[in-house]
């Protein structure tokens, strides 16, 4: 793996934390804080949200377009390291 | 046979010794159980045509994250070329998985299809049972496909890159592989 620059850190391991923060971070955050996911005698988990969900859900967006524009400045920058295709 | 994977991550030696019989395999069976979803998916709108997307891009969006975006396609010209690349965009990700085409590029759409289905399906309640639904398991696996180059394994990109066009144009080696 070739030493990465600035940009592509952020877009790489920048996207990758606020897409663990948008999942497992707040879902473990939910659980440890207690919000309630009661199941209901169907089998059912209710998901009752501490952090709403636009919040969450602007996060895990920020993530994927960071790693989107890592994909696209790579594209445009260089070609790919793998020269054995 | 075993290959040792030499990398890093966060400037730490993280090498890794992969077997390369079980990858190829996998990234077989990842490319075509993929690709058939996607080409399932397009053809089934094909064979039900007229295929309208105005429900998903002007209903359920509008109050979705994406929604400012997505909705500037729910009436008019945009709205037609929706209804068609739609289909069509999901016929040409399936078969290019399958036959492993242009795997890159069509992984790449992929993931950018999956990430809508991913945000207005699960704000309109598909998150009703937390975020991680199988539209982001779709989102990952087509990132997967693409990291990985799955289309070299049994798959028309392993020509393809042998071609001299791809030889004086090493950038397509981002949409291939």
């Amino acid at each position: 793996m070739t030493e990465l620059t600035t940009m592509e850190r952020i877009g790489l391991y920048g996207g990758g934390v606020l897409l663990l923060i948008g999942t497992v971070g707040i879902g473990l955050l939910e659980i440890a804080l207690g919000a309630p996911h009661p199941v209901t005698g169907d089998g059912q988990v209710v998901h009752e949200t501490l952090i709403s969900l636009g919040v969450r859900s602007s996060i895990i967006l920020l993530g994927l377009i960071l790693m989107a524009a890592y994909g696209v400045t790579n594209l445009l920058s260089k070609p790919p390291a793998d020269t054995s295709i | 046979m075993v290959t040792n994977i030499q990398t890093t991550l966060l400037g730490r030696d993280v090498s890794f010794p992969v077997e390369e019989s079980r990858l190829a395999y996998w990234l077989v069976m990842m490319r075509l159980i993929v690709g058939w979803w996607f080409l399932h998916a397009g053809l089934d709108k094909f064979l039900a045509w007229p295929f309208n997307a105005s429900w998903f891009v002007g209903g359920a969006a509008a109050e979705t994250t994406l929604g400012p975006v997505v909705t500037l396609f729910a009436d008019g010209f945009l709205l037609t070329f929706t209804n068609i690349m739609v289909p069509l965009g999901q016929t040409l990700i399936g078969l290019g998985l399958i036959v492993g085409a242009l795997t890159r590029l069509a992984a790449f759409f992929g993931a950018f299809l999956m990430t809508f289905f991913y945000f207005i399906n699960g704000e309109t309640g598909g998150w009703a049972h937390g975020v991680i639904t199988g539209d982001l398991l779709g989102l990952l696996i087509f990132a997967m496909i693409a990291t990985l180059g799955a289309g070299r394994v049994l798959g028309v990109d392993a020509y393809l890159a042998k071609t001299s066009f791809v030889r004086d144009h090493p950038r397509m080696r981002y949409f291939i592989g």
